[in-house]
């Protein structure tokens, strides 16, 4: 019997292994969206909305229609049998505005598409959309929350004079005992502000209609393929089996791109209504100002503590900026922030309101964190000023207040059920590398000096793993197939659809330790609906945790196969498959993968109730969520003179649970630490009264570059989640939601003495320097 | 967007509320105005050709003055939209004597959407006095 | 972020492009400015000039007591030139402080300084550097200084047909000292204020102080009040802050969502400080 095979005796999980995905990312040849070219195919240019607020009065296309080079033109009109973009949360009285792909007598907000011109190149369809002559009748709009919810604001939709969507209740505990017990209640108002999410590569879709056999291949770059393709096949009333979705390369999503948009629709019932394939490619400018944006809380917090610090209570009231419309997620998005509000922390009480408010904006949706960075955002705000009142140091009241080791599973006041957790593990460490009590030795000199120095902490959790499917509008489980190729080489089809995150890699080394492969031998497939099988996608931290949990329990099925083939080719039924080998625990004879994968398809002779081929399928219900932590802690200072804010130390401290590819976790770690200084210090969506967005362009809006970051001393503990076999919680988001409580209670430690308690984000030098200059006038 | 500001004409309130209300100076003194045609009372239809550095549009609209009170106020709408976007500018303007003069100063609101909006954003204010100033120097000329 | 069609044209001598250009076409330079106004549709040119491939229009020269700088100068031939960091450094450095790397390999002085943006760099310096600015003609060629030059926002003394043919900077030799010094705009690296000094002493006494002030209002000026104020005196800590204050003096200043107009005052006088003790210390 032959016994060379491939064999491999070192584990690959642990290890820092580099992105396999990245020769192609770096040198260029990776394959996007727009990158796709097909015979005879057109282009699609859409003409949007300069107002917030207006009624259509007419529209001239004739000009457009008469351009050399233009095959069509349509108006909302043409488009209504298209359906309409959908929404998939449902809450109680939930009030959802019919979301045309193309406005039909209004429009709701600036970018809104209004028409569209389809030309054999983008040139000509761009000029095509500058003769469309369109006559508005402009309304007064509304582009605040808050405004909206005032009495006699502009009704965003007629019907709803009160620009009301929903509101929402949740209580847990006895929040009036807490309250009337407590020895000091501390209030402020917190904003999370609108922020706009901005992936490297905008949206783009390519739509190609075949009509002879009734299938739509619609290549476009979302972080959810399958769930496109439901939707879209729905909404057109097209056949889901004939309709196949391919994410290619995707340049980032950040939460942006789970929607279905109303480009999705627009241009698979292009394709159909013209028999042609069609391109549409956003813009920049109208990644702006038409993908979802993120956050948008207005947050009051009233919070309970005895005079120990300990937190019994905590009241929310949040009003969400939904924008005009919903897409996929929208309204679902502030009751994460609910389920999240008691951070890492007991709290017995509880008591929660939504208010969602329409605005002539764009749809604010799930952003990198999705309502947990608000909610947590909130949370270490008010435990700062709790302690501050009680004139404690806020590492103390934190450590005095989190779940305590043996208390897991710990059930929460909102309901969840904390998996694992040492919460003090990660803020003692941070501490202990900060060398803390120095630093707040440092900080009286530097006061003495007249120095503003500032030490923020933050402790936070996250809720990860997306989810159980009860909890999830879509299903919450995940699939993997695995298949081992006649030739011993190993193909994976994973249902999540990564973009930036790495599964090619770290799925490779699960398979490799499973099956004892080299991780060459390894092909991750993902984003084709006509490859994988059914799946989720890729957002809420789950691909590891979920899609890695459905692959690890595929191995099972296809490593007990291999087994009975590994039995019958070794004739023996004492049989072990470690390291790629199974070997006949009597005679020390073995045979690979290789050789095992061989046999079983020639299928020469086959073991008792098994077919040929080695292949196995799995779809895992996680039975709930993990809740992944940490603690970052972060030295600022602030410039007196002109307001400027140098961060002096970064240090992150993550629990994720195992880590499989350390380097991977840094790298997760690091972005999000760069986009929640982003929100912290620089980004936000500025909207004029008039609901124009005034911050439509990296002109003014700031996103973070690599040299306005900190070096970022990055650690970790390690708690395993009992909810998966890896032991892995999710580190996508994990750095957003850390950062900017902790840069902003740095800012505020260190302008405390000025009297400054609590700050809105962003911390603009301007905004510090006025403070500093009042508080030394004073 | 606030706008205020003052500016001095060497005239007599009277004259100075009726040169700013004649449109035929107000066609010469509008940067960028081209034609200006009456469309009712007080009411003209305008076309702009707007250039500054590199960037150029044309723009339809209309002006319009409301709240007479002679010599003392009265409030001055300018509109236009194009293919670059739409600006509307409002302004109160009060004529107060002054030094064998007439101060005039205004106060008001400029709106700006579309693209230049989002992008011109730094620009708009400085955009606005070059603009309001170049109005007066040749109202005054 | 597509352009309107339009002809393009590379000659390749400057006659041949004024010839194009007196006959209504457009120049484009290193194209910074002008082309994502053109993806934006907010500028639609019907003809550009290429003035890249005219030879002989990038250079940096030293030529008696002046260094003549071509139009074409890349700003990262400016920052990293020999000759203008020995003898004009104010100059390079100032070119380092534009934009990011990418904006400095193809941004040119000529196309920045024609183009006058009211918050861009170079102004600045050319201010506080009295420059030369060579404004050639299909039939003409004139100079003039920088303080006739930049008159308002994006508006020059350039008349049309005209292009930037060169830059004339003086030689500073030892005893000046200079400095730039600059409030990004983190989006969009444009100055919220930029200060440049330039300084030159006799004996203890400053005996020439010239103040360039960019992204503070409508244009880049000279600060001379506070230029006045500072020379005869030593430059002593106090002085300077009380110089650094006349900066903003009497200044119309701008206001946009990043630095109000009070703001925007307090950091000319505070980044004036920094950059006479700078330039102050700078001085050999």
């Amino acid at each position: 019997m032959a016994t060379t095979t491939i064999t491999k005796t070192e584990k690959l999980v642990g290890k820092r292994i580099r992105r396999r995905e990245d020769p192609r990312l770096i040198t260029g040849t990776a394959t996007y969206v727009d990158d796709i070219k097909m015979p005879g195919m057109l282009y699609a240019a859409i003409l949007r909305s300069p107002h917030a607020a207006a009624k259509i009065r007419s529209i001239d296309i004739s000009k457009a229609k008469a351009l050399k080079g233009v095959h069509a033109v349509f108006v909302g009109e043409d488009t209504k049998n298209a359906g309409a973009v959908p929404c998939g949360a449902s809450l109680p009285g939930l009030r959802v505005p019919h979301h045309n792909v193309l406005a039909i007598d209004r429009v709701y907000l600036v970018g809104h598409p209004v028409a569209v011109v389809v030309a054999t190149d983008r040139y000509i369809a761009r000029d095509g959309v500058e003769l469309i002559e369109v006559d508005y009748e402009v309304e007064n709009a509304v582009a605040d929350p808050e405004k909206a919810l005032a009495p006699g604001a502009h009704a965003v939709h007629p019907q709803w004079p009160d620009n009301v969507a929903f509101t929402f209740h949740q209580e847990g505990g006895d929040v009036t005992k807490a309250f009337a017990e407590a020895d000091v209640i501390v209030k402020q108002r917190i904003v999370s502000q609108r922020l706009i999410p901005n992936s490297m590569e905008t949206r783009g879709v390519v739509a190609d209609w075949h009509a002879a056999d009734r299938t739509m291949n619609l290549y476009t770059s979302t972080q959810a393929p399958h769930l496109v393709r439901s939707l879209v096949a729905q909404i057109l009333g097209l056949e889901e089996n004939r309709f196949r979705v391919v994410a290619p390369e995707v340049g980032g999503g950040f939460g942006a791109k789970i929607q279905t948009y109303a480009e999705e629709i627009l241009l698979a019932w292009i394709s159909m209504k013209l028999q042609k394939p069609v391109k549409w490619i956003e813009s920049r400018r109208e990644n702006f100002l038409c993908t979802i944006h993120g956050r948008g809380h207005v947050d009051f917090y009233e919070i309970a503590a005895k005079r120990d610090g300990t937190i019994t209570g905590i009241k929310l009231k949040i009003i969400q900026d939904l924008g005009a419309y919903f897409t996929v997620l929208t309204p679902a998005i502030p009751t994460l922030s609910v389920l999240m509000m008691p951070g890492l922390y007991r709290t017995p009480s509880i008591s929660a309101d939504i208010v969602g408010a329409f605005t002539n904006c764009t749809p604010t949706d799930a952003y990198r964190g999705a309502g947990r960075p608000e909610a947590t955002h909130g949370i270490e705000r008010m435990v700062d000023m709790v302690a501050a009142e009680l004139k404690m140091d806020p590492a103390e009241i934190r450590l005095k207040n989190f779940v305590r080791n043996e208390e897991f599973p710990f059930p929460t006041a909102t309901g969840l059920v904390y998996d694992s957790g040492d919460y003090s593990a990660p803020l003692k460490k941070a501490m202990e590398m900060a060398g803390y009590d120095k630093l707040r030795k440092e900080q009286v000199e530097a006061r003495k000096q007249g120095r503003y120095m500032g030490i923020g902490l933050c402790a936070y959790g996250e809720i990860c793993a997306f989810g159980p499917s009860p909890a999830t509008p879509a299903g919450g489980w995940e699939s993997a197939t695995v298949k081992i190729e006649p030739s011993g080489q190993v193909t994976v089809l994973t249902g999540i659809s990564p973009h930036g995150q790495g599964e090619e890699t770290t799925f490779a080394q699960i398979v490799g330790d499973e099956l004892g492969v080299g991780i060459d031998d390894v092909l991750v497939v993902h984003g084709d609906t006509s490859m994988v099988p059914y799946g989720i996608g890729t957002f809420g931290s789950r691909s590891t945790a979920v899609g890695g949990t459905a692959l690890y329990f595929a191995l099972q099925d296809l490593k007990a196969t291999i087994k009975k083939f590994g039995e019958m080719l070794l004739e023996s039924d004492d049989v072990t498959f470690a390291g790629g080998q199974c070997t006949c625990n009597k005679s020390g004879k073995s045979i690979g993968v290789k050789g095992i994968a061989a046999a079983a398809y020639r299928a020469m002779k086959l073991p008792p109730n098994t077919g040929p081929g080695l292949v196995a399928t799995h779809f895992w219900e996680p039975p709930n969520f993990t809740f992944p932590f940490g603690a970052h802690l972060v030295v600022t200072e602030v410039n007196g003179e002109t307001g400027d804010v140098s961060i002096k130390r970064y240090i992150a401290i993550d629990d994720c649970g195992n880590i499989l590819n350390p380097l991977i976790v840094d790298g997760q770690v690091h972005g999000g630490v760069a986009q929640g200084i982003g929100q912290a210090l620089w980004e936000q969506a500025v909207y004029d009264d008039n609901g124009q967005l005034v911050t439509g362009e990296f002109m003014d809006y700031t996103m973070p570059r690599a040299h306005m970051m900190p070096w970022i001393e990055s650690g970790h503990t390690i708690t395993p989640t009992p909810v998966n076999p890896l032991g892995v919680k999710g580190v996508g988001e994990a750095g957003t939601i850390g950062a900017s409580p902790a840069v902003v209670n740095s800012v505020v430690d260190a302008l405390s003495p000025l009297g400054v308690r609590h700050l809105d984000m962003p911390l603009t030098p301007e905004k510090l320097w006025k403070l500093i200059s009042a508080g030394r006038n004073a | 967007m606030k706008i205020s500001g003052s500016y001095f004409l060497p005239l007599p309130p009277e004259q100075a509320y009726q040169r700013l209300q004649d449109s035929q100076v107000l066609a010469e003194a509008m940067p960028g105005c081209e034609s200006l045609d009456k469309i009712g009372e007080d009411e003209y239809r305008m076309k702009m050709k707007m250039a500054l550095a590199s960037l150029s549009g044309n723009f339809d609209g209309k002006v319009r003055i409301t709240e007479q009170s002679p010599p003392n106020s009265f409030k001055l709408m300018v509109e236009g939209s194009g293919k670059v976007g739409f600006m509307k500018g409002e302004g109160l303007l009060k004529f107060t004597p002054k030094d064998a003069g007439t101060e005039v100063s205004y106060e008001g609101d400029v709106q700006v959407g579309g693209t230049i909006a989002a992008v011109g954003q730094r620009l708009i204010d400085g955009t606005a006095k070059m603009m309001i100033k170049r109005f007066f120097d040749k109202v005054a000329a | 972020m597509i352009p309107q069609q339009f002809e393009y044209s590379a000659p390749k001598t400057l006659d041949e492009a004024l010839g194009l250009l007196a006959e209504g076409a457009r120049p484009l330079a290193g194209g910074m400015s002008l082309i994502p106004m053109m993806k934006l549709r907010l500028s639609n040119p019907e003809h550009l000039v290429d003035l890249g491939r005219i030879k002989d229009l990038s250079y940096i020269r030293e030529q008696g007591t002046v260094i003549h700088i071509g139009a074409t100068t890349t700003h990262h031939d400016v920052e990293s030139s020999p000759l203008l960091r020995g003898k004009c450094p104010l100059l390079a450095e100032t070119a380092s402080h534009i934009g990011d790397v990418q904006v400095r390999n193809m941004g040119t002085i000529g196309g920045s300084v024609a183009h006058a943006d009211p918050a861009a760099d170079y102004p600045a310096a050319l201010q506080a550097l009295e420059a030369k600015i060579v404004l050639k003609g299909a039939k003409s060629e004139r100079t003039v200084s920088a303080a006739d030059f930049f008159v308002d926002t994006f508006t020059t003394a350039l008349e049309s047909g005209e292009i930037v043919r060169e830059v004339i900077v003086p030689v500073d030799g030892s005893g000046t000292g200079t400095s730039y010094q600059k409030v990004l705009q983190p989006a969009s690296g444009f100055a919220i204020v930029g200060i440049a000094v330039r300084v030159r002493k006799q004996g203890d006494k400053v005996a020439m102080a010239r103040i360039g002030v960019t992204g503070l209002s409508n244009r880049a000026f000279r600060a001379t009040a506070a230029e006045k104020a500072l020379e005869g005196r030593s430059g002593s800590p106090a002085e300077i802050q009380a110089v650094a204050a006349l900066v903003g003096q009497g200044v119309d200043a701008n206001s946009d969502l990043h630095a109000s107009a009070d703001y925007r005052l307090h950091l000319a006088s505070v980044y004036a400080a920094k950059a006479l003790a700078v330039a102050l210390g700078r001085i050999a």
